[in-house]
């Protein structure tokens, strides 16, 4: 039933640089950089408060934010959290 | 709960550039699209920077300095200590010693092991920490 269980690294490791709707991420674990747009930052500033599966994470953001359509926004949850991790952004807990 | 809600639009609980202003309208977008994109180092994508970048062992700051066989730099003369080398190693080299332990052409292999650790112990701002950094780097 529960989906796997995502964490990120601490905002003390990930500089944010914010540019015109995009943000950029130096990621300093990997020396990466990462282009990021909505609702990347938000999803790891949801999972700063601690590790959260994809149910867990979109009830964060649900408190913070309203969506735009609430059609497949589960689906798009489950994408984001692949490419962050992916990226090395978010990894499995 | 999360103490979010005392957040109109100024105090992030995260990240400073990202503040969840309270009842924004956040757009998910599709399962398809993609929302990252990742910045390899320039110096990773280059393989001839690699082969071609330079590590001098020790750095100029340490000139005439001796590698002790843990990489530390010691007084010139040190029983035990390697020499410093004439020539900066190439990343290929640095690459192959690394990795392999395989001595670099002219180098005593006695000493290869103190000028590897020397080279991992290399940090930001010291001589040859960019090239040794790209070698590390994923492709």
């Amino acid at each position: 039933m529960a989906g796997p269980v995502f964490a990120t690294d601490p905002e003390a490791q990930v500089s944010a640089v914010e540019l015109d709707g995009l943000s950029v991420l130096f990621h300093a674990p990997s020396g990466m950089t990462h282009i990021v747009a909505a609702p990347a930052p938000q999803i790891l500033d949801a999972l700063r408060i601690g590790p959260a599966d994809a149910g867990e994470l979109l009830a964060r953001l649900r408190a913070w934010y309203d969506f735009e359509s609430d059609d497949e926004v589960a689906d798009a949850v489950d994408a984001r959290l692949e490419e962050l991790e992916a990226a090395g952004l978010v990894r499995r807990a | 709960m999360s103490g979010s809600d005392h957040n109109p639009a100024g105090e992030a609980i995260g990240a400073k550039a990202f503040v969840p202003s309270r009842r924004a309208v956040l757009v998910m977008g599709a399962a398809a699209a993609s929302t990252v994109v990742t910045i390899r180092p320039a110096l990773a994508q280059t393989a001839g920077s690699i082969i071609n970048c330079e590590i001098p062992v020790p750095g100029p700051h340490a000139g005439g300095n001796f590698i002790a066989p843990d990489g530390n730099l010691v007084a010139p003369g040190t029983p035990g200590a390697a020499a410093p080398l004439s020539r900066p190693l190439r990343g290929e080299e640095v690459r192959s010693l690394l990795r392999s332990g395989s001595t670099p052409a002219g180098v005593d292999p006695q000493s290869a092991q103190a000028y590897a650790n020397y080279i991992r112990r290399l940090q930001s701002g010291m001589s040859g920490f960019t090239c040794y950094a790209s070698l590390q780097m994923p492709r």
